[in-house]
């Protein structure tokens, strides 16, 4: 009974100890106006997403009006070659876009993690293998192999489309979490607790994982961003689900029919500026979080 | 000479890899073409589905499948478009030039001007060109390539049609001499070519503008300028060589991402290259075709890599190991 006592207290210990590095993270972070920019941004989208279904006036799968009406009080921003509203369209796609990069991007940081704590944890032949597929796989051109892999799949699914993403993109991280787990394995502290008996369990868990921890989840707002290119690429090229319009497929079905036919020469404006714009803001936004989160973790960044 | 032979190893390995990989995808999620295409049409029996998987080598077991796909992929046999009725090679040989034309030119053209911007960038940075022009080219880098060719289509070949719609010649038309050729096809180039190099540069000025300024700090810029070594020179002889080693090294690691840009710039201007031959194989559902294509790309990446491994390792003796 009394030898569980320290562990109580050990935990209540960390946890505020964790607190402690929230808070600081916090009032770091705050000082850094394009670090604020970017959450505003994401929180903002992240918001549409979630409340999606409340704020667009209509369903973006059925049609609403006569095609191709330009923007007006009524369709904020016009509606499609079949009648449907945009706007609404870009709110629910806003719900696809950040999913599948999100989850794409979780998925991606989990196998790289892995990969990268097994090959510089183990060192030796491990290491040398998984390093040369890791260089395979980045060396190739993603799209492509990503094309490749949906067709092999079966295509036109979400949840494919985020496996395919995390299969093709956890190259970066899985260096990046060798090179620290390496330099982590080395540290005196680790030594010590070595040579107190520790198995090798309890130094990935205990040592290697929560240093390298901050800079996993650097990188995975920097994966987001990827991911959603990579999503908005496939979903342009006609690889997306048709019923899970995302930004990419808007484009998708404003550069494949409506315009070219319709005698316009091409698809009109108020179709193809936004959801770019979009796309564009998002990934600028994650980008920027993840400089700032970046210049915390390395100080010496912060010189610059 | 070892590091040449060392390198060009490597990277047979890595297509060996590539290969085995996706044959046992292939292969495990049953893209068997008779099983796909033809089981299940009732008029075609039984019998003469398994006459022909015999006569195509599937009935036999994979091991020996997968020697045959390895040596008949090594001997440049890709198989037969579905769509198309002709072989794959032939194909993707017919577009590649296209799309080899387009990188190379904007690869060129990006390493200059992403080189000079760069180092100007950073000899004003914390003025307001500086912060300007970084956040430009952040946002820049942020757009999607179809997106930002979009725009351009919209911009400058409806609302201004200056430039063509689509395609890289003018269809149906005799060439009076060569001349009149070249100028066809750079006036139905500018636009894909335009969108590929403001993508890149937008990333590369980023990349080139940030370690000149690491350089910059470097003590002997400081003995440098305290010699009296003119601006200019500062700046190009002393800080932006040294600068550049970073660049060439991500030269290297970005025909991968080049390519992926070619794809989708391909697609939006109707561009004749393998990226927009992986678009039609996509929607003709062309399983072999978008396999060629791959497997072709990635050794044209491959060897582009590998060439510019090549020189790296000549222009820096710290990477020879």
């Amino acid at each position: 009974m009394t030898e569980k006592k320290p562990a109580v207290s050990r935990t209540r210990m960390r946890l505020n100890q964790l607190i402690k590095g929230a808070r600081e993270f916090a009032a770091i972070y705050r000082s850094s106006t394009p670090g604020l920019v970017g959450l505003a941004i994401l929180m903002f989208l992240v918001l549409t997403a979630v409340f999606a279904p409340y704020i667009s006036p209509y369903d973006p799968y059925t049609r609403v009006d006569r095609p191709l009406r330009p923007p007006s009080d009524k369709y904020l921003l016009g509606t499609n070659d079949i009648g449907q509203d945009i706007f609404s369209e870009l709110i629910y796609g806003t719900r696809v876009s950040l999913t599948i990069g999100f989850l794409a991007a979780l998925f991606t940081v989990v196998i790289g993690t892995l990969v990268g704590v097994v090959s510089g944890f183990m060192g030796g032949s491990v290491d040398e293998v998984l390093m040369r597929f890791t260089d395979v796989i980045m060396i190739l051109p993603s799209i492509p192999l990503l094309i490749l892999l949906m067709a092999i799949f079966g295509r036109q699914s979400y949840l494919i489309m985020i496996l395919a993403i995390s299969i093709t993109g956890w190259t970066g991280t899985a260096r990046m979490v060798r090179s620290s787990t390496m330099s982590i394995k080395e540290r005196t502290y680790v030594e010590a607790s070595k040579a107190i008996g520790a198995g090798e369990g309890h130094i990935i868990l205990k040592h290697v994982l929560p240093n390298v921890s901050p800079l996993i989840i650097a990188t995975m707002i920097y994966q987001v961003a990827g991911a959603m290119m990579s999503e908005a690429g496939l979903s342009f090229l006609g690889l997306g689900d048709p019923g899970h319009k995302s930004w990419g497929m808007v484009l998708h079905y404003a550069q494949t029919s409506g315009g070219w036919y319709a005698n316009q020469g091409y698809p009109a404006w108020w179709w193809i500026i936004p959801p770019g714009l979009l796309i564009a803001f998002t990934v600028a936004s994650l980008v920027l979080i993840g400089q700032t989160m970046e210049e915390i973790i390395n100080p010496r960044l912060r010189m610059r | 000479m070892a590091y040449i032979i060392k390198r060009t190893g490597s990277r047979v390995i890595t297509f060996i890899v590539v290969i085995s990989l996706i044959f046992f995808l292939a292969r495990s999620t049953g893209t068997d073409p008779f099983e796909r295409y033809l089981s299940e049409d009732p008029r075609i029996p039984l019998a003469q589905i398994q006459r022909l998987r015999a006569r195509f080598g599937l009935d036999k077991p994979l091991y020996l499948q997968y020697f045959d796909f390895i040596k008949s992929t090594l001997q440049g046999e890709f198989g037969y478009s579905l769509y198309y009725k002709r072989p794959v090679f032939d194909i993707v040989m017919e577009r590649l030039p296209w799309t080899l034309f387009l990188l190379s030119i904007s690869i060129i053209l990006s390493t200059i001007v992403s080189f000079v911007v760069g180092v100007y960038f950073a000899w004003k940075r914390g003025t307001r060109t500086d912060i300007l022009g970084t956040n430009f080219c952040m946002f820049i880098r942020s757009t999607p390539h179809f997106w930002l060719g979009m725009i351009l289509l919209l911009v400058f070949a409806y609302y201004y049609p200056i430039f063509p719609l689509y395609g890289a010649r003018t269809p149906g038309i005799t060439y009076a001499n060569t001349f009149e050729y070249i100028k066809d096809i750079l006036w139905h180039a500018t636009l894909p070519l335009t969108t590929l190099l403001l993508r890149q540069v937008g990333m590369y000025v980023l990349y080139m503008r940030n370690s000149t300024v690491e350089v910059l700090g470097e003590d002997y810029m400081v003995t440098a300028k305290a010699k009296g070594v003119p601006a200019w020179s500062l700046m190009f002889h002393h800080a932006a060589r040294n600068a550049m080693l970073p660049m060439v090294t991500v030269t290297a690691m970005r025909f991968g991402f080049m390519v992926n840009g070619a794809i989708l710039t391909e697609t939006v201007f109707s561009y004749p290259g393998t990226g927009r031959l992986i678009y039609q194989a996509i929607t003709n559902d062309d399983f072999f075709l978008l396999q060629g294509t791959f497997f072709i790309t990635s050794i044209t990446v491959l060897a582009a890599n590998l060439i510019a491994d090549i020189i790296c390792g000549m222009l820096d003796p710290r990477i020879k190991i």
